[in-house]
Formats: structure tokens, C-alpha cells, sequence
């Protein structure tokens, strides 16, 4: 499939790259950024949003660091999934992730960067030209969302990615960066609705690296991906849980989800309200119940919203399986 | 790098009556060198690459011949020239180096200097009628060298002479999003594209139909107009009613069995998509390189669409990267490709991206089955009442002979009291459904054996002992009147049922783990070709040319598609002459070259073109001993053939080599020529369709699987599968085992995660490999195949096909499996976690339990039915072993287990027996779905024809 | 009418490029936005490497770049320029054939063959690693790869027979002795 014209732009250093991104941006040329490129180049094999530029971070050096608490954002998934200094609950969720031939090329970033989904997008485009487009990609027709008609304002595709969860769970930070410096927030902070708008880079922003906490050891957790196929398959639904525990008590304990909404769902209240009057099983189960009511589905994967929401509860008790074992 | 270990080779040079001579002897040169007067011409070696001839591997000759291999089967008539070489011995794919090296020119390889690059466009409509295509501003792109519209060829074309409703491009309609509108040729792909954007076209929308019931309904405007045939003004494309049996009683039974089933669509799922390349040679003969499983008929129509005659045409079968059906119709792309290629006069190549290929689909239909299966006092099955209406898409492909399928495939390995079926195919607005691996018969035949599960379930029998005493025996014909020769059906049974462990097992697992049965039956060839009357035109024919350097080449137009048909041919010819592997080479690409074969479908390869391969070897074969005898003297009945040799039985020092009988037989005339075909016996009855499901033999497998249920989620888990196939005789049996674990993979896809999935709109929103859910390598579970030979009396060497039967046992061995698992009985596949979770939380309210953690699973408990059909199935057993070492068993028609005279069809002995194939008005006040499309009268019935 | 589609032209700007390819030197003029599958099939001529599913979904694109085993429809060329790339040309040495594509041949591996280039780039890099898998991490390794026919069974096989020749030190034909081609009249 013949790849629609852009220009590639293949700097070697962060500085180079920031810019180019600032020389296209003030000629008003639309760029994306292209890591592993194993989400944005199908996407481009089918015409969706292409852009007239592309910079490729493959040679940036700067950005393949990987420790127990730094991922650089180019560190391939298969070695964050290989790695010895990765936390085991960032190493299930990567593991997972699609193919470990796409693992090979894919990236850090660019599965936190991981555009939405909905099969009324991830078409070609004789096939999206067939339903007379959608809101994701309208291409200048201000089609509708086909998910929730009659309308174009609100993009309902779904966030896919499996990292996002965990690193979560585990109080990572995300760093950005761009020619006018360097920010950095809590892993949650970084995704903003709608499937559109995805989260909070600005144009000629990257994702540079994840840090995780100190305290990073001390936490323990599983994560749960429901999906078809053990190959290939974007999570249909995913839990990540991690906790704390001292002296054989349950001392923190965090749920995040990813594969249900337009970004990942940090569970932040229902896990607090159990925390507090913590019940062992019990709490579990109705943590588990509250985890599914707070997330809101749509049909545009695989699995119908129903059974996906439904899984989620399924999915929590079972990634708080090991919360109940005395040995953590 | 790998480590390369050392050959030792020793270098000598050897003269050809067998003396060694040493290295330091090699100035003495022997052999060739002709010297008239002053050396006798040296005789010819044997031949091949290993200098010697090995000895006669007695364990591969049969019994009958003297060998000591055991012929529990009897014996066969190709026996006596079986040398020993390869048949039955696991052989590499002889084509498998240019495959690993990556050699293997498949469609999208070849290359031609200058070629164009074709794309298509395609309507983004479900139904709508073309009103104009401007094409001038493509045209006028640089690079662009032609549009072709369906104005180019207006012929129609089909697989099957009776439906042909096919274009290179649309007509007037376009009748699915994907149906092909017009296409361009330009010199590389981004014009091409280009060009397609640029192409403007007008539609008029029309109203579509989607829901394959909508289809029996009459319609304004029919997708097809089938003339003065057109059933009624509906999208009814073919309707089939038959009755056989008591079907009168049939339903005052003791157990019956009712369900509804919904099949999703299937699709082939092979790796390489299609592609083409067409070139027009200086002397205006067209080449069409194309992986094709079916270049004869392709052939035919190309000729029909682009009206030059077939010898103008030179149909070149590339490396085909996966059929499995999906390659084996006649493309509208293919013609587009010719066509562009002669307005332009240069080769252009079309390839699909992977949705195009889902366009062009012809994957199994999409069907909605009833079936009802009842069972008398005595444990036999009394009746069977199937209903299927199969959701054709916008073309008829194979789909006439779907719809017979859909019933006629399920009236064995049974012996059975009464059959009803009506069966309709519909035309829909969606991309066509056509033939895929087991053709027809896999959804019926899945819903038959959950049937008989329940039923057993109902009776409190076991399912294997129920099916062994209701089995037919050999050499009988069923109730439709299908002449059946070898059953290894017993067998089958009896193998897995001991390999799995069933007893130990079944009803007897905790929660989440099951075990299940499930058989099945299928043709192994055509009984009747799609074009040609088959007693004038042979279905199969196979040239052999030898020269003076030894080696076979075979003609064939067989396509292998990956089967390995061009193993298994040459392993023919290699066996009945005594040669290796390594002297035989297979011509099989080019219709100009290649004789006839109809093509690779019906699983008719093996069966079709290794006896027609045997009997072209034959004839050589003969010449070979016939020479032999005049130069050795012994009489022609005292020869046989070993390894490059020919010599007396009673006394192997007397003989030639292979080279040198070949060289006698050269003498007056050069090469050695040959030509052998095969073609069905006359069979069946006469009734309308009796033809349908015809075949020379029929194979028979049966398969346990043992599965693993997350009853909280739904998934399910194929653990391991015991897979006994009766293929007749294993030619190949690392291709056979091949064949059986691939099958129980496609199935298994089918099963539980493959579907073409439409959406609300009516759109296909899975054309890709991402969301079509193939499984991978870790949904697979360990396959254990079983090769049973029940060495079919007309097959060669006693074989039968493997290629298709084996997917059909898979998916109700899964369903019964997953039912023993959970106790919750599906009736709607793929069974998807989310489908079978519904059907788990739906059981738990049954059993008023609050998680499926509580459900209870079936247990057995035998009745004394179960006594009695045990000793049945032993009496049976005798019964079956007698009939099938026999010479000429009696007649054994169905019916006989009913108290029938088994030498009479039951039709003609008991008025209760019925053979009908038209709906009274009785049965149209309250058809079936399928069976309401008898409620339209055709319109040349109704006075009103066109 | 209004063109909603993306235009196809004018290409993109065209950059150097150069790699080893099966241990030759090659070096072009590449648009800056080629894909390594489509520079190897359609610009060098190397059609051993197949397209299924051009979208990462089916592995018959794997080739090795710098050893390590990638999916080339996924790949921009510029991030492959300078790199070492193994098609499945590249697997054997002109003589003899690697183990993998030899048991491939013995254990039915191979059936229609358009899934086994992508296989065996893949399971050489496995074995090259790990000369001796366990059933898992053959599983594992192979998970990118789609076969229609086998099933995956014989697959899995022909990388254990493979993995006992490497062991093992079984012979290995030498594919340009005639006398050792078990098939040598067939036309490829």
C-alpha cells in the first residue's frame, strides 16, 4: 500500500528536533511526530489525518534512557518487556501489548501517545468515504460522529493502550517537552478528553521520558487485559491495580483502567473508599462492582460495551487477587 | 552462522555394470563414449542420483503381492503396482525449497519489464445504480494510460454455467460497497491511486437489503433479474426442497432435538491477497498470471469476457499463497487486468490491499439453520429436518450448489429414517459468499452433531456408542441415494474415543472443563463437473514424457494452492515406475501446456488427478516391462517393478535397469508419451438434484476436542483435540497430518472468534487482519492426528481426500465441549466470550445461582437404552468388517436398520418412504424460513415471463 | 464534485539511502517517506520478503534489521538507512540452506508458503539467540506471524528439529550438489 506524500524529517538530537517542529510550525505546516511508528504509519497507509510533515524520533538519542525509575520515551517495548530494571507491573502490561514483532518497533511514548480507536475510524478510506466519514477524520466535510449521532462535536474513540494503567497505578510522572522548555505532571493529568484531543501536548510537544517514584519497589500489582486473541489484539478492556502493604496490612492501593473511554480512567475515589474500611474480600468485590459503574463504554471495538463493562469487575478482582495473598 | 557440518563424499568413478573402480584408476574412462565398431555401447545405469538401486522395501508391498505389509482392508486393485518408493511416506513438498528460500513467485512476484500498475475503483454504495463516470480528469493525470469502465466487456461470466450474474464491472448496478465500478492502468501506484480519486462518478442510491431474511421477500427492485427464472420478485437466487424416508413418522419419536442457529460469515483468511498480472504477447496472445485454484475455468471465461477464443489465452498459475475456496471463482479483476492490459498493450499488475480481498470474499455464508433431529425407542435416528437460508452477498458464485450442500452433506455417515430439508440461498447487498473449505456442508453439519449430542444428553446414552450404532455400512448408499464405498467412520470413533480417554472424561469434569464429540462427512471429489458431461469429458488428465535422460516430466493443470498436489502426483508416477522423487518434475503453471484439470476444489485432487496420473504411468509402466521381457526373456506376468530396476519376481537376479528398459522401449520411436484421465462411474438416482453431493467416495472423520471454559468471562480455551481422519490411504501422511491440524485451526477460528462482522449501517467493519480474529499461534491446541485407511476400493492407492473433511468435525466437537464445560448449549458462532457469557448468565438465572462459579455442569447417568446400543454397535462392527473385505457385498441401501429389505431403496418398497423434491401445498401453509421461498411462483409459471 | 480524498501526488521529496542487504552494498534515491517493504519489493527486486497485510498484522513482512527481527511494512526505510537487513534470500549461505529452512522443508512447516519467509527471518533470529527454545518461547516468538495452513504445529516442529540440528551438528544438505536436492526437476 503506497504511503500518501509527506516529508520526513530525521533529526539526530532533541534540539534538532524541536526545530524543525518550530520552522514548520511558523510556515504553518501541520507535522506529526513518528516514534516506532507502528500506530501512526497504518494510520497513514489508510489516509487518516495525514499531515504534510512527519519527524521521526528514531535518532534521538537523547530519549532511549532506561533505569528503574527513568523510561525514555523511545525505549522499544520489548526491551522495557525484557528488562531486568523494569517493574513487574509495567513489564505484564508491555509484555502484552500487541505482537512481539510490533513490540519490537513499538515505543514508550507512542503507546502513551497511542491514538483512539473506533471502527467507524480505523478503516480505509474507500471504506470511510462509504459512510460518508466520520468526526474523527471528516476530512474537511464536518461529518458526524457515527458512535453517537447527530452530532460533531464530542469524538467517543477509544484509548487502546496498555501502558497508561500501570504506570499510573505506580505514581509515575510523564515529562514533556518542546523548544520552550521542559513540564511534567502526574501520569493522570497527561490524558485529556475527547478521543480527539487525547491529551495535553501542544503542537511541537513530546513526550521525552517517565520517571517513576522512589518508592517504586515497595509497590506491588497485576494487570488484566481482555482482549480476543493473546496476539495482536488492542485491549478490549484493562486493570491495573498496585498496593502497598505494611506489615501484612493493605496501606495504599491504586486502579487505573485503559480500553473502555477516550483516555485511561484513573480510579482514584474507589480505591479510596475501600481503603479506608478495608474488608479483604469483601472490599475487593465492591471495589471491583464501583470500578465498573464509573466507566462508560461505547460501541466501537471489538467486544459490545455491555460485556466489556461488565469484565471490568471481573478483571479487578482478579488483578487484586495477589492484595489478598499474605506474602506481599 | 550456523553450524555447517562436513559431508564426507567420496569422489570414484564407477562403471555401470557395477564394478568399483578406484580414484587411481580414473584414467580409464568408461561409459558414453561412443565408438562404433571397437566398443559396445555401455549400458545405461538405473538412473538418479544415488547410483545404486535399493532394495524392494517389503514392508510398503502389500500382502496380496507377496510384501508383508497387512491389508486389514482387503486388497486393492492398484496393489500390484505399488513398488515401495514413496507412497505412504511422510515426503517434503517437492516445490518446498523454492518456498523456504524465498524463490516461490506468488501473484504479486512476478514482474514483467514495462508493467503497469491497475487499481480498481470501487462503490461506496450498498446498492446503486451508475449514471455516469467521468474519467477525463484522470485521464488527463501524466502516467495515467487507460480507464476501463463496464462498457469494456459486457459479457457475463460465473463459476457455474447456470448462474453466470458476474461483470468485469458494473453494468448498470453496483450492488455492494467494494463492487467493482471502473479501473485504471498508470505507471506506477501513486497514479494509479491518484487516478482512482480523480474519477468521478454518479450513483443513484437504491434501497439495499441486508438481512438475509429480507431477501425472500419480494423486492421492488431484485439485485439480480433473472428473466423469464426469476423466482418471483424476490432475491430468492436458488431454493431446494427434497423429502426422503418415513417422513411421515418421523416425528413421534422418543428424543427430539430443535434449534435455531445463526452461522456469522467466514472468510478464507489466506495470506497472500489476490493479485494479477496480464500480458498481451507480441503475437497478440494473452498470458494471465494469476494464483488461481480453478485456471480452467478461469480460462473459460476470460475467453467468454474478453471474446478471444481459449487458444489465445495462456492461463499461468503462479504460486498460489492459500486458496481454501477464496481463489477458486473466475475474478472480475482478472478481467480487468486483460482489459487494461490490451487497451494499453503493455502488462499491468493489479494487487488488493487485504480489504479488497474481503470485498471479493466468497468465504462461507452467513446461514440461519434450523434443525430438528429425532430418535425412536430404539436409539436410532429416526429423522433429521433441516431449514437453511444461506445470505449469498450480491453474487451466486458457487452458491447453487451451496444450497444443496447445506442439506445433502448431512444424510451420512447416519443411517437414517427420514430427511427433510429446504434449503434458499438470497442474494443480499453485501460481498459475495462462495465456496470455503468444506463447502456447504460445515454449518449443517455442525448443527447435526450438537443435535445428536443433545439427543444422546435427552436419552442418557452416550454420544460415541450412540453414533457407532447408527453408522452406514460399507459399500451402501444413503438415503438420498449416494453411493458410499469405504467408511473408516467406525474407526475414527473408536481411536479417538480411546486416545482422548473418554470415558474417564466425559460428564465427569469439574466446572469449566469439557470434552466433546463431533464427526463428519465429506466428498471427496465431484461426482459431476461444472462444465462438461462427464461421460464424454474426463475430469482429470495427466500427460508423462520420458526422454533419453530418464526423467518423468508430468503435465498436469492440477493447481497446487499449498495442498501439495504436485507431490502427491509426482509421488504417483514415482511409485508405479520405481523412481525417486528426484527423476520426476512437474509441469503444472500453464494451461498451454498443461492438459485439462478442472481445478482445486470439491477436495478432487488427489482422488481425480493421482488416478489419472496412475493410469498415464501405467502405460509406461507396461512399455517398460514389455521391453524388459524382450530383452530378458522372462515372460511380462514374472516382472516386477523395484527401485530403477525391473526384474523376475521369483527370481530378482534376472532383470534390467530402469535406463536400460527405457532405452529398449526408445528404440523405434524416442520419448516415451503417455496420457491417462480419470472420470467418474455413472451413480446416484435421478431425481432433481441428485447430482448434488454426488461423489466417487466420500472421507469420514471424528474428532474429540477437550476444551477449558473461564466461565466469568466467556473464553474459551481449546486444550487439546484427538483428530481421526479417514482419508483412505495416506499418500502423503505429513501433508495428510498437515491438512487435519490446519483444518482444526481454520475451524476453531470459526468457531470461536471469526466473523465477518456487519455493522448497522449494513458495512463489513472487520475487512482487516486485526478485527478478523484468525487465531494465533497461542489459541492453537495440541493436535493430535489420526490417520485412518480404509482403502477406498476407486481411490488411487486406496486414497481419499483430507483436505476439507477435517475442518468439519472441529467446531461441533468445540460446541458439545464447551456444553459438557458449562452446561450452556450455543446455537449462535462464532462463540465469542461476550455471546457465551450472555448464554452463562442466562443459565444462572435458570439455576437461581448468583455467579457462574455455582452453575452446574451435566452429568450421565445411562439408561438401559445404552445397553442396547452398545450391542448394536458391536453386532455392527462384524457386520462393517465383513462388508468390507468382501468382493462384491450385497446391495445395503438405507433403511435396512429400520426393518427395511436392504437391496431395495426404501422409496420402492414401503409407500411410508418417500422420495420428493417439490413442497406440497400442505407443507407452504406453514413453510420453514428457507421453505417459504417455495411460497413464489417462478415467473414463467405465472404467465408473466420476460 | 468536492474531493474529500487525499491526494496521491506530487511524491514526497526523495533522500540517499543505503543499506546491506543480504550482505550486499545498496545504495538509492529514495522518497524521504518510503516504507523498507515497499523499497525492498518494488525499488531492489527482493520479493522473497511478502506483504499480507501491509499493517503489522500478519508478519510475512518480518525481515532482520541489525539482527533483530522487524516488520518492514511498519518500518519508514530512513530508519533501516545504514543498517544491515536479512531478507529470507539472505538465510542461506548459497550452499546450504539454514537448519530452520531445511526442517521446514522435512516437517511440513511449509504448506502454501506465503506465511514462511516472515517465519523463518523471525525463528533464525530466535535460534540465533537461543539455539535451544522451550515450546513456549518458540510460541512466543512466533505469536507476529500468521499461518493460514498449518495450524502452527508443524512450525513448532520444524524449530525443534531445527534447534536439535544446531545442537546436535545433524547434517545439512548442500543445496547446490544436485545430488542432495530431493527435487530438483521441479519448476520453481
Amino acid at each position: 500500500m503506497k504511503m500518501p506524500p509527506f516529508q520526513l524529517h530525521s533529526p539526530k538530537s532533541l534540539e534538532e528536533a524541536f526545530s524543525i517542529a518550530d520552522e514548520l510550525s511558523s510556515s504553518n505546516r501541520e507535522f506529526d511526530w513518528v516514534a516506532g511508528g507502528t500506530d501512526l504509519l497504518p494510520n497513514y497507509k489508510w489516509h487518516l489525518n495525514v499531515k504534510p510533515d512527519v519527524i521521526s524520533l528514531a535518532g534521538v538519542s537523547e530519549l532511549t534512557l532506561l533505569t528503574d525509575t527513568h523510561i525514555g520515551a523511545m525505549v522499544r517495548l520489548h526491551d522495557l518487556a525484557e528488562s531486568e530494571n523494569t517493574h513487574s507491573l509495567v513489564s505484564a502490561a508491555a509484555e502484552s501489548v500487541a505482537s512481539t514483532l510490533i513490540r519490537r518497533s513499538a515505543t514508550v511514548g507512542g503507546n502513551l501517545c497511542l491514538d483512539t480507536r473506533c471502527f467507524w475510524f480505523n478503516q480505509t478510506e474507500d471504506w470511510r468515504e462509504s459512510i460518508d466519514w466520520c468526526h474523527k477524520c471528516d476530512c474537511g466535510t464536518d461529518a458526524d460522529c457515527r458512535v453517537i449521532p447527530n452530532q460533531n462535536t464530542l469524538c467517543v474513540a477509544t484509548y487502546q493502550a496498555d501502558l497508561a494503567p500501570s504506570l499510573m497505578c505506580l505514581g509515575a510522572t510523564i515529562h514533556l517537552a518542546s523548544k520552550d522548555g521542559e513540564r511534567s505532571m502526574p501520569m493522570g493529568d497527561f490524558f485529556q478528553l475527547d478521543g480527539m484531543t487525547r491529551n495535553v501536548l501542544q503542537e511541537g510537544e513530546i513526550v521525552t521520558h517517565v520517571t517513576l517514584p522512589d518508592d517504586v519497589s515497595e509497590w506491588h500489582g497485576d494487570y488484566q487485559k481482555l482482549r480476543q486473541r493473546e496476539s495482536w489484539d488492542f485491549p478490549e478492556a484493562g486493570v491495573a491495580v498496585a498496593w502497598k502493604k505494611t506489615g501484612g496490612d493493605v496501606s495504599d492501593l491504586r486502579v487505573a483502567t485503559t480500553g473502555l473511554e477516550s483516555i485511561p480512567g484513573y480510579h482514584e475515589e474507589e480505591s479510596r473508599l475501600v481503603l479506608d474500611d478495608w474488608r479483604g474480600e469483601e472490599s475487593v468485590d465492591l471495589l471491583s462492582e464501583s470500578v465498573r459503574k464509573s466507566v462508560k463504554p461505547v460501541l466501537n471495538t471489538w467486544f459490545p460495551p455491555s460485556y466489556r463493562r461488565k469484565m471490568v469487575k471481573v478483571l479487578t478482582r482478579r488483578a487484586c487477587s495477589g492484595l489478598l495473598e499474605d506474602s506481599k | 552462522m550456523w553450524m555447517t557440518p562436513q559431508i564426507p563424499r567420496v569422489i570414484r568413478i564407477q562403471d555401470f555394470r557395477g564394478e568399483k573402480l578406484g580414484e587411481e584408476d580414473s584414467d580409464e574412462m568408461v561409459g558414453y563414449r561412443q565408438q562404433p565398431g571397437k566398443l559396445p555401447f555401455s549400458k545405461p545405469g538405473s538412473g538418479g542420483k544415488n547410483q545404486f538401486s535399493e532394495p524392494r522395501d517389503e514392508s510398503s508391498i502389500p500382502e496380496s503381492q507377496g510384501g508383508s505389509k497387512a491389508q486389514p482392508w482387503g486388497d486393492h486393485r492398484h496393489d500390484e503396482i505399488v513398488s515401495g518408493r514413496v507412497i505412504g511416506k511422510p515426503t517434503a513438498l517437492v516445490d518446498s525449497r523454492w518456498k523456504v528460500t524465498g524463490q516461490a513467485q506468488y501473484g504479486d512476484d512476478i514482474r514483467l519489464p514495462g508493467e503497469l500498475v491497475g487499481r480498481i475503483i470501487r462503490s461506496p454504495h450498498h446498492y446503486a445504480r451508475v449514471l455516469s463516470i467521468d474519467a477525463s480528469k484522470a485521464l488527463d493525470l501524466p502516467g495515467v494510460l487507460a480507464v476501463a469502465t463496464g462498457q469494456d466487456a459486457t459479457s457475463a461470466f460465473g463459476v457455474l454455467p447456470v448462474t453466470k450474474d458476474e461483470h468485469a464491472m458494473a453494468q448498470d448496478k453496483v450492488r455492494h460497497v467494494g463492487d467493482l465500478v471502473a479501473c485504471v492502468a498508470a505507471v506506477d501506484e501513486a497514479s494509479a491511486r491518484e487516478a482512482c480519486r480523480l474519477i468521478e462518478v454518479e450513483y443513484e442510491v437504491l434501497d439495499s437489503i441486508h438481512d438475509m431474511r429480507d431477501g425472500l421477500e419480494d423486492s421492488d427492485l431484485p439485485i439480480h433479474d433473472r428473466g423469464k427464472y426469476h423466482i418471483g420478485e424476490s432475491n430468492v437466487q436458488k431454493r431446494v426442497f427434497q423429502e426422503f424416508g418415513n417422513v411421515e413418522d418421523m416425528r413421534d419419536s422418543m428424543a427430539s432435538h430443535s434449534s435455531d442457529w445463526l452461522f456469522a460469515g467466514a472468510n478464507h483468511g489466506f495470506t497472500e491477497p489476490h493479485a494479477v498480472v496480464a500480458h498481451w504477447d507480441p503475437s497478440g496472445r494473452l498470458t494471465l498470471y494469476t494464483p488461481q485454484q480453478v485456471p480452467h475455468y478461469l480460462h473459460r471465461a476470460l475467453a467468454d469476457v474478453l471474446e478471444v477464443p481459449m487458444h489465445q489465452i495462456n492461463v499461468y498459475r503462479t504460486f498460489v499463497g492459500g486458496g481454501f475456496g477464496g481463489k477458486s471463482d473466475p475474478f472480475p479483476h482478472e478481467m480487468c487486468a486483460a482489459i487494461l492490459a490490451r487497451k494499453t498493450g503493455k502488462p499491468v499488475r493489479i494487487n488488493f490491499d487485504r480489504e479488497e480481498v474481503f470485498w471479493v470474499n466468497r468465504g462461507r455464508h452467513p446461514s440461519r439453520i434450523g434443525m430438528s433431529i429425532h430418535s425412536d425407542s430404539e436409539g436410532r435416528i429416526s429423522g433429521i429436518e433441516t431449514d437453511a437460508l444461506i445470505d449469498g452477498g450480491a453474487f451466486a458464485s458457487f452458491g447453487h450448489v451451496t444450497t444443496y450442500y447445506n442439506g445433502v452433506l448431512h444424510t451420512a455417515p447416519y443411517e437414517i429414517g427420514g430427511f427433510h430439508y429446504t434449503g434458499a440461498r438470497v442474494w443480499t447487498n453485501k460481498p459475495a459468499s462462495g465456496a470455503m473449505r468444506g463447502h456447504g456442508a460445515v454449518n449443517s453439519r455442525c448443527a447435526v452433531e450438537v443435535g445428536l449430542d443433545d439427543i444422546c444428553e435427552q436419552l442418557n446414552v452416550d454420544p460415541i456408542d450412540f453414533r457407532l450404532a447408527n453408522l452406514l455400512p460399507p459399500h451402501s448408499s444413503t438415503i438420498t441415494g449416494f453411493r458410499v464405498t469405504s467408511i473408516g467412520m467406525r474407526e475414527c470413533l473408536e481411536k479417538v474415543r480411546e486416545a482422548s480417554g473418554w470415558d474417564e472424561k466425559f460428564r465427569k469434569m469439574p466446572l469449566g472443563r469439557g470434552i466433546g464429540v463431533g464427526c463428519g462427512f465429506f466428498i471427496s471429489g465431484s461426482g459431476l463437473p461444472i462444465h462438461w458431461d462427464p461421460n464424454k469429458f474426463p475430469h482429470a488428465t495427466v500427460h508423462l514424457k520420458i526422454d533419453m535422460d530418464g526423467g518423468v516430466t508430468i503435465h498436469t493443470g492440477a493447481a497446487d494452492i499449498g495442498q501439495g498436489s504436485d507431490t502427491v502426483v509426482a509421488q504417483s508416477v514415482a511409485e508405479v515406475l520405481g523412481l525417486p522423487l528426484d527423476m520426476i518434475r512437474v509441469r503444472s503453471r500453464e494451461t498451454d501446456t498443461s492438459p485439462v484439470d478442472l481445478g482445486s476444489y470439491s477436495s478432487r485432487v488427489t482422488f481425480m488427478n493421482a488416478n489419472a496420473a496412475i493410469s498415464a504411468a501405467m502405460e509406461i509402466r507396461a512399455e517398460l516391462i514389455k521391453a524388459t521381457s524382450e530383452i530378458t526373456g522372462a515372460p511380462e506376468k514374472k516382472l516386477v517393478i523395484g527401485d530403477r530396476r525391473i526384474f523376475r519376481k521369483d527370481d530378482p537376479a534376472v532383470g534390467v535397469s530402469y535406463l536400460e528398459a527405457l532405452h529398449k522401449s526408445q528404440e523405434d520411436r524416442g520419448a516415451l508419451v503417455s496420457s491417462g484421465s480419470y472420470r467418474t462411474p455413472p451413480m446416484g438416482r435421478v431425481h432433481k438434484g441428485a447430482a448434488a453431493g454426488l461423489a466417487p467416495a466420500y472421507s469420514f472423520s471424528a474428532y474429540v476436542a477437550e476444551v477449558e471454559v473461564d466461565v466469568e468471562t466467556g473464553q474459551t480455551k481449546v486444550l487439546k483435540v484427538w483428530a481421526a481422519h479417514d482419508c483412505g490411504k495416506a499418500l502423503n501422511p505429513l501433508s495428510v497430518e498437515g491438512q487435519i491440524i490446519g483444518s482444526c485451526h481454520m475451524g476453531m477460528g470459526q468457531v470461536l472468534s471469526e466473523e465477518m462482522r456487519y455493522g448497522r449501517t449494513g458495512h463489513l467493519i472487520n475487512p482487516d487482519l486485526l478485527d478478523y480474529k484468525i487465531p494465533t499461534v497461542h489459541e492453537m491446541p495440541q493436535v493430535f492426528p489420526i490417520i485412518v485407511e480404509s482403502n477406498d476400493p476407486e481411490g488411487p492407492f486406496g486414497a481419499k481426500e483430507a483436505g476439507e473433511g477435517p475442518l468439519l468435525p472441529i467446531l461441533p466437537a468445540v460446541v458439545n465441549a464447551v456444553y459438557d464445560a458449562t452446561g450452556v448449549r450455543v446455537s449462535e458462532l462464532p462463540i465469542s466470550p461476550d455471546r457465551l457469557y450472555k448464554a452463562i448468565e442466562k443459565k444462572c438465572r435458570k439455576d437461581g445461582v448468583s455467579s457462574p462459579t455455582e452453575m452446574k455442569t451435566p452429568r450421565i447417568s445411562h439408561s438401559e437404552l445404552q445397553e442396547k446400543i452398545v450391542e448394536r454397535g458391536k453386532s455392527h462392527s462384524e457386520r462393517d468388517i465383513e462388508r468390507r473385505r468382501g468382493k462384491e457385498p450385497s446391495p445395503y441401501h438405507n433403511g435396512a436398520l429400520f426393518g427395511l429389505d436392504p437391496e431395495v431403496p426404501g422409496d420402492e418398497q414401503d409407500s411410508r418412504w418417500t422420495a420428493v423434491v417439490t413442497p406440497s401445498e400442505e407443507y407452504l401453509e406453514s413453510p420453514g424460513l428457507a421453505g417459504s421461498a417455495w411460497k413464489h411462483v417462478e415467473r414463467r409459471k405465472r404467465g408473466d415471463s420476460q | 464534485m468536492v474531493q474529500y480524498r487525499l491526494p496521491m501526488l506530487p511524491p514526497s521529496d526523495e533522500v540517499d539511502w543505503g543499506a546491506s542487504v543480504n550482505g550486499n552494498a545498496v545504495s538509492t534515491r529514495l522518497e524521504s517517506n518510503a516504507i523498507l517493504l515497499d523499497v525492498l519489493r518494488d525499488s531492489l527486486g527482493i520479493l522473497g520478503t511478502k506483504r499480507g497485510c501491509d499493517m503489522g498484522t500478519c508478519g510475512c513482512c518480518s525481515v532482520l534489521v541489525d539482527g533483530s527481527p522487524r516488520l518492514s511494512c511498519l518500518m519508514l526505510a530512513q530508519e533501516a538507512n545504514g543498517c544491515e537487513i536479512t531478507t529470507v534470500e539472505g538465510l542461506s549461505d548459497g550452499h546450504h540452506l539454514h537448519p530452520i529452512q531445511q526442517t521446514f522443508t522435512e516437517c511440513g512447516g511449509s504448506q502454501c508458503g506465503f506465511c514462511t519467509p516472515g517465519f523463518l527471518v523471525v525463528i533464525s533470529a530466535l535460534l540465533g539467540e537461543n539455539p535451544e527454545p522451550s515450546e513456549g518461547e518458540i510460541k512466543s516468538a512466533i505469536e507476529g506471524n500468521l499461518c493460514r495452513c498449518t495450524g502452527y504445529q508443524q512450525i513448532v516442529d520444524s524449530v525443534k528439529e531445527a534447534s536439535n540440528i544446531l545442537c546436535n551438528g545433524a547434517n545439512v544438505d548442500d543445496s547446490t550438489d544436485p545430488k542432495s536436492d530431493p527435487h530438483p526437476g521441479f519448476s520453481g
